[in-house]
């Protein structure tokens, strides 16, 4: 975390310099539908949905299961083509984009599949770089040192020689976040990253995410349905059910108990704390 | 943290090129014919000096004629089939793929069986003659290899699982019309088809043959290179690989064609040499890991290596007979598998 | 397997074995003759002979239909006028052009059973190189027996003939094919008288180069016809080093091909090639064409072998000139078709049209 970041400094693609642009990412009237056949009725869509992010911003996309929450952030990513409406990244059409120049943009966060030659800790966020540069090349110390500092960001520096087999499901989460900071992208995208820590590591987890927010201008957007810790970090809330856009707000506005209950089908209590950050407990059968 | 560089990369494949240059110089000097070191090393500086007419010894001749062009198949053979196999298992995430597995070996030997029955029949000019079985060959693998990419496209783009049993179904079903030709078809030329079997180095070609493959090697094993980062990317998921800017459709086109290619070009002037393209990737990654920047360089040199060794034992074992060199390396390449297999790297 | 049964009785001890037996079934021969001439319900005459291999064989008398899993064993049967006598041949019997109008069997490898079963065969004749064991076998338990021969040396064949003849119960056919062959190998030798022979290669085939080893009749025939394989190997097709061949430096090849445009367009090709024309016969052209017929251990190999040795010693046949090309004696171009089963293949065309050998009398695996 050097005051001189110049290494690390991200890459400046040729629309950030038209600074003062406040959106970063629009989503508008997005819509998705999914079916195994093309002649059968589709069997999930995703239904218009717009909003946006700015830099700096954590937007969580908050849901129950099958509400639609990665199907967004995979549109967001550019993997999915919208059935209609478009996705922006500073004013850029998203899925038109080439992979090399959307991952110079956008990094992923999500489960790693099993891999089948497991590599080093090191190599493995060395693979955030491969966006930059030219296709085939070697690295350069540039690379390493932005890999180091993504290791020191997260917290993993120590482990930096392991394997990847050889490493704690925690620990591999915070290396996975590490790649995609080296990738040094715009947008921040995250499914699901709290789903095998504990308590500790996801709050450690989220209050990286936010240290790096207010640092780096990320615009992080984070797929959930962890009530609490939405509450907790999100400037901005989607709340999703089935494949609607219910709402989009800050969280005072998301957090209501009539709406919840709805969304989550279970009965809940929702506490307004100093801060403006809602507290929500679940209320057992008595 | 050490990254590849590359000097550390150039001297990987410094040391494979001397052994390379070693194993060469003693598979000149052993054969059917016996060669002294000195009668060798003269001869050679002949030949590179431009004074070939000047080797008058039957020995000389026969090294330059003989057994040069046989080593030289064999480090193109060795290379390709390396390259191709190292492209496939990463191609297919699966450790078990060799460059046969998607049936371009199959194809090949179709082609040349084809070629076998039909050559009777045709008038040919005697040079194209010769090479009537390996341009066949190579026409049937090309042809598998359509057909197997037609076969393994969803949604516009290849599918591993796909390809794999796709390649696997596609295999079967042309090993069986060979076998269906061979039991039915009354021609004494299916009689060639023996070479294809096992693989075989002892076939002589022209010149320009060698020039052809040697070209077509560089190119395709270029290609494939220029995909190396992208393949290590691959491997460590297609989700992943394509949020970290791999263009995952293109690479698995460019891979699977040039890998195919390779060992269309390998099978159609050797035949089926077995073993190789499996276990030198695998050797290989045991000693300089998985990254295939270094990888498919030092496999291609191991598989040269390898084929080299494995023919020369091919014909100094049962001399003045020899093996087929197929058969060397299931000898030498099974027990081998074996022990990789119980290290858990395969 | 085959292996076996030859340990058990060793090569040279044969045609001992089968005159001694010869001479006593002979000696018992009339009054079988004899039996068969009572009424019908007398139990059917039998022989009890010993074959080539070794195993004991009971042949019915008289042996009125005959079976031939071999096209030498086919070539044979004609050569002693027996052909009446012969219900069925393999799909590879193409000499002489009659024999392709008999009912077919199949291959030697895998003949129908059902089919040679149909045809109540009194005899079935197989060779050690062409046929299995497993057929014969088979064809036991179906009450079939089978005599086998199994040459090794042109000496070999013609006594293997004449046997057969006996066994066949025509030994005055017999000894008169013999009494020819014997009498034009005797002429060859005569001829040939104490020429050098000829150091040559005999090519199977190119693609690997194999060639034939010492112990088959194939050998023995070139010797015969004033020639010495340069490969010594016991394995009957060993594959051959090039190198080998080259140092050796063969006087000739000998390429077997009833078309001499095949073994001309061959020799061309491999001219072409840098590992086959640092050989002088390729340079210089020096190679014999003979017809197929050497490929089968029957009365025609004869005919072949002075084929070769006319080409492979020209002055010993003074009134008959002819010149170190090869010269393929027209006996007779089969016209066999291949057996095709695949109609997309275009060239099943040019095989109506033209034809081809098949092979041989000899098992035509490479290893």
């Amino acid at each position: 975390m050097s005051p001189g970041r110049s290494s690390a400094a991200p890459l400046t693609p040729p629309e950030l310099t038209r600074l003062g642009t406040e959106v970063r990412l629009a989503v508008e009237q997005v819509s998705y539908a999914y079916s195994a056949n093309p002649a059968q009725a589709p069997l999930f869509t995703l239904e218009a949905t717009s909003f946006q992010a700015r830099p700096g911003e954590i937007v969580a996309i908050l849901g129950p299961n099958a509400s639609g929450k990665s199907t967004l952030l995979q549109l967001i990513a550019g993997v999915l083509s919208p059935l209609s409406g478009r996705i922006l990244l500073n004013g850029f059409v998203i899925h038109s984009l080439t992979p090399r120049n959307r991952a110079q943009r956008i990094a992923m966060v999500q489960q790693e599949s099993r891999l089948l030659f497991p590599s080093r800790v090191w190599e493995f966020v060395l693979q955030g770089r491969h966006a930059h540069g030219r296709p085939l090349r070697f690295e350069s110390s540039n690379d390493m040192q932005i890999v180091q500092d993504a290791l020191v960001h997260v917290g993993v520096a120590h482990l930096s020689d392991r394997l990847m087999d050889q490493i704690s499901g925690g620990e591999k989460q915070r290396v996975i976040l590490a790649r995609a900071l080296a990738q040094q992208p715009l947008l921040l995208l995250l499914d699901e990253p709290t789903l095998h820590l504990d308590i500790a590591a996801q709050v450690g987890l989220l209050d990286a995410l936010r240290r790096l927010c207010a640092r780096n201008h990320y615009t992080v957007i984070v797929v959930t349905h962890e009530l609490n810790l939405a509450a907790e970090y999100a400037d901005q809330i989607i709340l999703m059910q089935s494949g609607r856009c219910l709402r989009v707000g800050p969280p005072a506005t998301i957090y209501q108990r009539e709406l919840l209950e709805q969304v989550f089908q279970i009965p809940l209590k929702v506490e307004m704390r100093g801060h403006g950050r809602p507290r929500v407990t679940i209320l057992s059968d008595s | 943290m050490r990254p590849l560089t590359f000097h550390k990369l150039l001297f990987q494949c410094l040391i494979l090129l001397v052994i390379l240059f070693l194993v060469v110089i003693i598979a000149l000097k052993f054969g059917a014919v016996p060669v002294s070191l000195y009668a060798l090393g003269r001869d050679l500086l002949r030949v590179l000096l431009g004074q070939s007419s000047q080797i008058s010894s039957d020995y000389g001749l026969i090294i330059q004629n003989i057994r040069l062009p046989r080593i030289i198949l064999g480090i193109i053979v060795g290379a390709s089939l390396s390259v191709a196999g190292t492209s496939f298992q990463a191609l297919l995430r699966n450790p078990l793929a060799d460059p046969y597995v998607l049936g371009v070996s199959s194809g090949a030997a179709l082609g040349a069986i084809l070629a076998l029955i039909a050559e009777p029949h045709l008038i040919l000019p005697p040079a194209f003659g010769a090479l009537l079985t390996p341009l066949c060959a190579f026409l049937g693998a090309t042809a598998t290899i359509t057909a197997v990419y037609f076969l393994s496209r969803r949604g516009g783009q290849i599918d591993s699982t796909t390809l794999l049993l796709g390649g696997v179904i596609t295999a079967s079903f042309l090993s069986a019309i060979i076998v269906f030709l061979m039991s039915t078809v009354n021609s004494s030329n299916t009689r060639g088809m023996v070479f294809w079997v096992m693989g075989n180095l002892s076939t002589s070609f022209q010149k320009s043959v060698y020039w052809f493959l040697a070209a077509g090697f560089f190119i395709a094993a270029g290609v494939i290179y220029a995909t190396a980062n992208d393949l290590n990317i691959l491997l460590s998921g297609e989700k992943e690989a394509m949020h970290l800017g791999v263009d995952v459709r293109r690479v698995r086109f460019v891979v699977y064609i040039a890998a195919s290619l390779l060992t269309g070009l390998a099978v159609s002037v050797s035949g089926a040499v077995g073993y190789v393209g499996l276990i030198v990737p695998h050797v290989m990654r045991l000693i300089y890991g998985s990254d295939h920047r270094t990888l498919i360089p030092t496999a291609a040199l191991g598989g040269a290596i390898a084929v080299v060794i494995a023919d020369t034992l091919a014909r100094i074992v049962v001399a003045p007979n020899e093996l087929p060199v197929g058969a060397v390396t299931a000898v030498a390449g099974a027990p081998l598998f074996i022990y990789l297999l119980r290290r858990r790297v395969a | 397997m085959g292996d076996f049964l030859k340990k058990l009785l060793p090569p040279r001890l044969h045609p001992a074995a089968f005159a001694v037996l010869a001479i006593f079934t002979c000696a018992a021969a009339p009054s079988h003759a004899q039996s068969a001439t009572h009424s019908a319900t007398e139990p059917p005459a039998f022989r009890e002979v010993v074959d080539e291999t070794g195993r004991r064989v009971r042949i019915p008398q008289p042996v009125r239909r005959i079976v031939s899993l071999a096209p030498s064993l086919t070539e044979t049967i004609y050569a002693l006028g027996l052909q009446d006598r012969l219900v069925g041949d393999t799909d590879y019997c193409d000499y002489p052009p009659d024999a392709q109008k008999k009912t077919k069997v199949g291959g030697g490898i895998n003949p129908s059973l059902e089919v040679i079963a149909s045809l109540h065969p009194d005899l079935v004749l197989v060779t050690k190189s062409f046929n299995r064991l497993e057929t014969v076998i088979f064809l036991e338990e179906l009450g079939i027996s089978s005599y086998a021969t199994d040459p090794h040396t042109v000496a070999d064949i013609v006594s293997s003939t004449k046997t057969l003849a006996d066994v066949l119960g025509v030994p005055e056919a017999g000894a008169s094919v013999v009494g020819g062959m014997q009498r034009s190998l005797d002429n060859l030798q005569h001829r040939l008288g104490d020429l050098p022979s000829k150091r040559v290669l005999f090519v199977v085939w190119t693609q690997p180069l194999i060639s034939v080893g010492t112990n088959t009749f194939l050998a023995d025939a070139l010797r015969h016809a004033g020639a010495v394989s340069i490969v010594d190997s016991s394995q009957d097709w060993p594959q051959v080093n090039l190198e080998e061949i080259a140092r050796l430096q063969p006087d000739f090849l000998v390429f077997a091909d009833s078309h001499f445009e095949n073994a001309q367009r061959e020799v061309e090709r491999l001219a072409t090639l840098p590992g086959w024309k640092i050989l002088n016969a390729i340079r210089d052209r020096r190679y014999a064409v003979i017809s197929e017929a050497v490929n089968r251990p029957a009365p025609r190999i004869v005919s072949a072998i002075e084929e070769l040795a006319r080409q492979l010693h020209p002055e010993a046949f003074s009134e008959r000139p002819g010149d170190t090309k090869g010269k393929v004696d027209k006996e007779d171009p089969s016209s066999s078709s291949m057996a095709f089963t695949l109609p997309a293949l275009a060239f099943s065309l040019y095989s109506t049209l033209h034809g081809d050998h098949s092979s041989t009398g000899g098992c035509a695996c490479g290893h």
